[in-house]
C-alpha cells in the first residue's frame, strides 16, 4: 500500500522562518501568562507589584538622568569643576552600549547552555516540521530577553535621559533601542558560539555545574568587595580625574563597541555624515556577527560536532577498592562509637557535597567571609581602645572579655551560615534520592544523628580554625582559648538540631538543581529563629563572665556559671527540636 | 507450599479522596515470581512502595519475610530489595561507592562487602565503569546498578518496578536470568510489567489490578479459566479484565 496517498494533502509543512519564530514565542510567553494565571492570589500581588517597583525604578532613572545630567552642563559647575564635561557626558551611550553587550554576552551564556543542552524541549522542536533556524532564533530570543529588559531598565532611561537634557534630535530616541537590540543579539550570537565551544570540551551539565561555582564566587566577591573596600580603604583612592580618565576611553575610535555610542552620539547632535557611517558600521558589524553565531551554532548543533568532546574524562588509576580505604582512614577514629548506616550516610554526604560544584559553590560562601572577616581582625589587632584613660578598670576588663568573645561570635556566625545550608537542607539534598534511605532498615534516630553529624563536622572545623586564628591574633589566655571552644562546640550543636529539625519539617525531595533546594517558609523560619537562638546561647557562656566582673566575683564562677547556665541551653536546643521531628522524619516523603 | 514471604491484607490507600488501592489482599510465596499487572494509573506502584515501607498505607496490613512493615520495619526492610521504576540513584558516586554505600546501610560485614561488590559488577557487566560516577552512565547502566545495589544484602524478598524498561534485550535477558535464580533459591521476586509476554513467561502467578482493585490472580492456567475459550493468552485476558474500549478508540483515531 502507497502511504503517502494516505497523507492529508492539504498539510504542506511552512518553510518560513518568521511565522515560526513567532509561533515558538508565542508559546513561551503563553507558557509565561499560564504561569501568572495559574499562581496563586499572593504570588501574583507579588509579581504585579514587583512590576510596578521596577516600573517607577525606570522612571526614577530617567528622570534623575536627565537632571543631573542636565546639571553638569550647567557653566557655572564646569567652572567649578575645571574639567570639560562633554566629552564624559558623550562617552555615557558608548559605555553603556559596551556593558549592554558584555553583559549579555556573560548572562547569556548560561541561559543558552540550558536552553540548548540541558532543556528537554530542544528535541521535540527539532523533530517538529519547523525550521531548525527559527528554533535557534527563538532560543537566542529567549536566552536575550530576560538579561535585555534588565540591561534596558537602566540603560534605557539612562540613555534617553542623557538625550532629553542635551536636547538631541528626535531619531536619536528610536535608534537607541534598535541599537540596543541588534547589539543584544550579536552578543547572544557570540554566547550561542562559546556555548558550543565549550560542550566539546566538556559535558554540558560539567560545565554547568562549572559556571554556577564561578558565577556564586564572582556574585559573593563582588558583594563582599564593599567590606573589603572599606577595611582597606585608604589603599583604594581612585580621583574624580582618573575615573574620568577611564569614562573617556569610551571615545576613542578603535574600539568597535564604541562605533554605536559615538553614532548615536552624533546622531543626537545633528552631525548626519559621521552618525550613518557610524551606525551603519555598528549595525553591519551586529547582524554580520548574529548572522554567522546563528548559522554556525546551528550547523555545529546539528551535525553533532558540539557533543564529540575532544577531551574527554581522564581516568585515575586508582587502588583496587579505594572506597574501602576511604572508609577505613575516616572510621579509624569513629568507628568504635558510631553505628555503620551512620557512617556510610556521612561519608556520601561528604562525597556528593564535594563532588557537586554547585553544592560547592554554596558551602563556600561562609570560607569566603570568613576569609574577610579574619583579615579585617588581622588588621585591627583586636585591641581596647585606650579613650581618655577615665574609664574604670572593671569596665575596662569586661570590654576586653566583650571584644575578645564578640570576635569568638565571628567565629560562631561563619558555622552559623554552613549550618544553614547543610543542616538546613540536610534532608533536601537527598532530592529524588531519598527513597534509597527509605527502604533501608535504618533507625530514624541513626538518619537524624547522621545529619548531623554532616553539617555538624564542618561548622565545627570552621569555627575552630576561626577561633585558633582569633586566639592567637588577639593573644588569648589558654582558658579563655578552651572556654571559647566549649562555647562554640555547644552553641553550634544547638544550631544544628534547630535547623536540622526545621529542615525535616520542610523537606523537598523534588529538585533536579542543587542551586533549587530550598527548604521553603520553613527553611527561613528555621534561619530566623537560629539567629535568635545563637546570640542567646552564646550570650549565656560570656554574660556571667561580665557579671562576676562587676560584682567583684572571682572570674572562675563566672566561667562556671557560663559553662553549667550556656551548655544547659545549648543542650536543650540540639536535642529538644530533633525529638519533636522524629515522628515527621518516619513519615518523610510520603505525599 | 513454600513460606509466605510477601502478604498483603485489605490494603488501602487513600489520597484525600482518591483511593489509590482498594482493599487489596494477596500472597507472594518464597521461590515463585509474581506479575503484578495493571493499566497506567492502576496502582501497580502505590502498593508497591507500600509493600517495601515507602509509603505508609491507609488502612490493612503488610508482611514482609514474617514482619509487620509498619511495626517491624527494621526486619522487613533488611529482608527486602527494591528496584524503583526510575533508576534515582546518588549521581555524584562512583558505581562502586554506591554499592559500598548500600552494603553499610545494611550494616554488612565489609569483607563481605568488597567480595558482594566484585562480583555484582561483574555480573552486570559494570566492572569497566566501576569507578565512573553514576551520572556518566547510560539509562541501562543505571538500571542495573539499581539492580545491583538491590541484591547487595542478598535480600529473601525482591520487588522491582518495570525492571526490563530501557535496559537492552542482552541485559533484560540477564536480569529475567537472575531473578529465576533467586526464585529458585527461595526468594520471592514481586515485579511489576507492561510487558505481557515478560510477565507470561517468567511468572509463575500473577495478580491483575485496575483501578486500584485487585480483579484477578493466580496462575497462567487459573486466570484462562476466566475466559471461556480457555486457550487466551495473557494479552486478552489482561485486555478482557481491564477494558479494551480504548482499542476501538486508537482505531477510529488511526483510520
Amino acid at each position: 500500500m502507497n502511504t503517502m496517498t494516505r497523507l492529508p494533502s492539504g498539510r504542506i509543512p511552512d518553510s518560513r522562518i518568521l511565522p515560526a519564530v513567532w509561533k515558538l514565542l508565542f508559546l513561551r510567553l503563553r507558557i509565561t501568562y499560564n504561569g501568572f494565571r495559574h499562581a496563586k492570589l499572593r504570588r501574583k500581588i507579588g509579581m504585579i507589584f514587583i512590576w510596578l517597583l521596577l516600573l517607577g525604578f525606570a522612571i526614577f532613572i530617567l528622570s534623575m538622568s536627565w537632571l543631573l545630567l542636565g546639571l553638569m552642563r550647567s557653566p557655572e559647575l564646569v567652572r567649578y569643576v575645571g574639567v570639560d564635561v562633554k566629552p564624559i557626558l558623550a562617552s555615557i551611550p558608548a559605555l553603556t552600549l559596551s556593558i549592554l553587550f558584555v553583559g549579555t554576552l556573560l548572562t547569556s551564556f548560561g541561559v543558552l547552555l540550558q536552553a540548548l543542552y540541558l532543556s528537554g524541549d530542544m528535541d521535540f522542536l527539532l523533530a517538529t516540521p519547523v525550521p531548525i533556524r527559527a528554533v535557534f532564533v527563538t532560543k537566542l530570543f529567549q536566552a536575550v530577553l530576560p538579561n535585555f529588559a534588565l540591561v534596558s531598565l537602566f540603560g534605557l532611561p539612562l540613555l534617553f535621559g542623557l538625550g532629553i537634557s542635551n536636547a538631541y534630535n528626535i531619531l536619536y530616541y528610536p535608534f537607541v533601542l534598535i541599537v540596543m537590540i541588534v547589539l543584544a543579539l550579536a552578543a547572544a550570537g557570540f554566547s550561542s558560539l562559546l556555548v558550543i565551544l565549550v560542550v566539546r570540551v566538556l559535558p554540558p551539565r560539567r560545565a554547568a555545574e562549572i559556571l554556577g561555582f564561578i558565577g556564586a564566587i564572582i556574585g559573593l566577591s563582588c558583594s563582599q568587595l564593599g567590606n573589603v573596600a572599606s577595611s582597606f580603604g585608604k589603599a583604594i583612592n581612585i580621583s574624580g580625574t582618573r575615573l574620568a580618565g577611564i569614562l573617556l576611553i569610551s571615545n576613542t575610535r578603535w574600539l568597535p563597541l564604541n562605533w554605536a555610542g559615538q553614532g548615536l552620539v552624533a546622531l543626537g547632535e545633528g552631525h548626519w555624515l559621521s552618525s550613518i557611517l557610524l551606525l551603519i558600521a555598528t549595525l553591519g558589524f551586529a547582524i554580520v556577527t548574529f548572522w554567522f553565531a546563528l548559522v554556525a551554532a546551528e550547523s555545529w548543533y546539528y551535525s553533532g560536532w558540539a557533543r564529540m568532546q575532544v577531551v574527554t574524562r581522564k581516568k585515575t588509576v586508582r587502588s583496587l577498592h579505594p572506597v574501602n580505604a576511604n572508609i577505613s582512614n575516616f572510621r579509624f577514629g569513629l568507628a568504635r562509637f558510631l553505628p555503620k548506616p551512620v557512617l556510610a550516610i556521612v561519608q556520601k554526604d561528604f562525597l556528593t557535597l564535594r563532588r557537586d560544584l554547585r553544592n560547592l559553590s554554596q558551602l563556600i560562601s561562609p570560607l569566603i567571609l570568613g576569609v574577610i572577616y579574619t583579615l579585617s581582625i588581622l588588621r585591627n589587632s583586636g585591641q581596647v581602645p585606650a579613650g581618655n584613660g577615665d574609664a574604670s578598670g572593671w569596665f575596662m576588663d569586661s570590654f576586653r572579655i566583650m571584644l575578645a568573645y564578640s570576635s569568638v561570635g565571628m567565629s560562631l556566625f561563619v558555622g552559623w551560615m554552613i549550618l544553614s545550608r547543610l543542616a538546613g537542607m540536610g534532608f533536601s539534598h537527598e532530592g529524588r534520592n531519598y527513597w534509597m534511605l527509605k527502604v533501608s532498615p535504618i533507625h530514624v534516630g541513626h538518619l537524624l544523628m547522621a545529619k548531623f553529624l554532616v553539617a555538624y563536622l564542618p561548622a565545627l572545623g570552621l569555627g575552630f580554625i576561626f577561633l585558633t586564628v582569633i586566639s592567637i591574633v588577639q593573644k588569648l589566655s589558654l582558658l579563655a582559648f578552651i572556654y571559647s571552644l566549649i562555647a562554640i562546640i555547644m552553641c553550634l550543636a544547638g544550631m544544628t538540631g534547630i535547623l536540622l529539625a526545621f529542615g525535616v519539617a520542610g523537606a523537598n525531595f523534588t529538585w533536579d538543581d542543587p542551586r533549587k533546594i530550598n527548604a521553603g517558609t520553613m527553611g527561613c523560619l528555621g534561619q530566623i529563629i537560629t539567629m535568635l537562638c545563637l546570640p542567646i546561647s552564646f550570650g549565656l557562656f560570656i554574660a556571667p563572665l561580665g557579671l562576676a566582673q562587676f560584682f567583684n566575683f572571682p572570674i572562675a564562677y563566672g566561667y562556671l556559671i557560663g559553662l553549667v547556665v550556656g551548655s544547659g541551653i545549648a543542650a536543650g536546643f540540639t536535642f529538644i527540636p530533633l525529638r519533636l521531628v522524629r515522628k515527621r522524619t518516619e513519615r518523610l516523603d510520603e505525599a | 507450599m513454600n513460606e509466605t514471604l510477601i502478604e498483603t491484607r485489605n490494603l488501602v490507600k487513600r489520597y484525600g479522596d482518591t483511593v489509590a488501592v482498594n482493599d487489596i489482599s494477596f500472597d507472594v510465596f518464597g521461590g515463585e515470581m509474581f506479575g503484578f499487572l495493571g493499566p497506567n494509573g492502576a496502582g501497580k506502584t502505590t502498593t508497591i512502595k507500600m509493600i517495601v515501607g515507602l509509603l505508609q498505607p491507609t488502612s490493612g496490613a503488610i508482611k514482609v519475610a514474617g514482619y509487620d512493615v509498619q511495626t517491624q520495619s527494621m526486619f522487613a526492610k533488611a529482608s527486602t530489595g527494591y528496584v524503583p521504576d526510575t533508576p534515582n540513584l546518588y549521581a555524584k558516586l562512583t558505581g562502586r561507592e554506591l554499592l559500598s554505600f548500600v552494603g553499610d546501610l545494611y550494616s554488612m560485614d565489609r569483607g563481605q562487602v568488597a567480595h558482594r561488590i566484585d562480583e555484582l559488577l561483574r555480573m552486570f557487566d559494570l566492572s569497566a565503569v566501576g569507578e565512573d560516577t553514576v551520572d556518566s552512565y547510560s539509562h541501562g547502566m543505571q538500571q542495573k546498578a539499581s539492580l545491583a545495589a538491590a541484591l547487595m544484602h542478598d535480600p529473601k524478598v525482591l520487588v522491582l518496578d518495570e525492571p526490563t524498561v530501557g535496559l537492552d534485550p542482552k541485559s533484560a535477558r540477564l536480569i529475567k536470568d537472575i531473578l529465576r535464580q533467586l526464585a529458585n533459591r527461595g526468594a520471592a521476586v514481586m515485579l511489576s510489567t507492561h510487558i505481557l509476554e515478560i510477565a507470561e513467561r517468567m511468572c509463575d502467578r500473577i495478580g491483575i489490578i485496575n483501578k486500584g482493585e485487585l480483579i484477578a490472580v493466580g496462575t497462567m492456567d487459573e486466570l484462562r479459566t476466566l475466559d471461556k475459550t480457555g486457550q487466551a493468552s495473557l494479552e486478552d485476558i489482561f485486555l478482557g479484565l481491564t477494558g479494551g474500549a480504548e482499542e476501538a478508540e486508537i482505531a477510529e483515531v488511526l483510520k
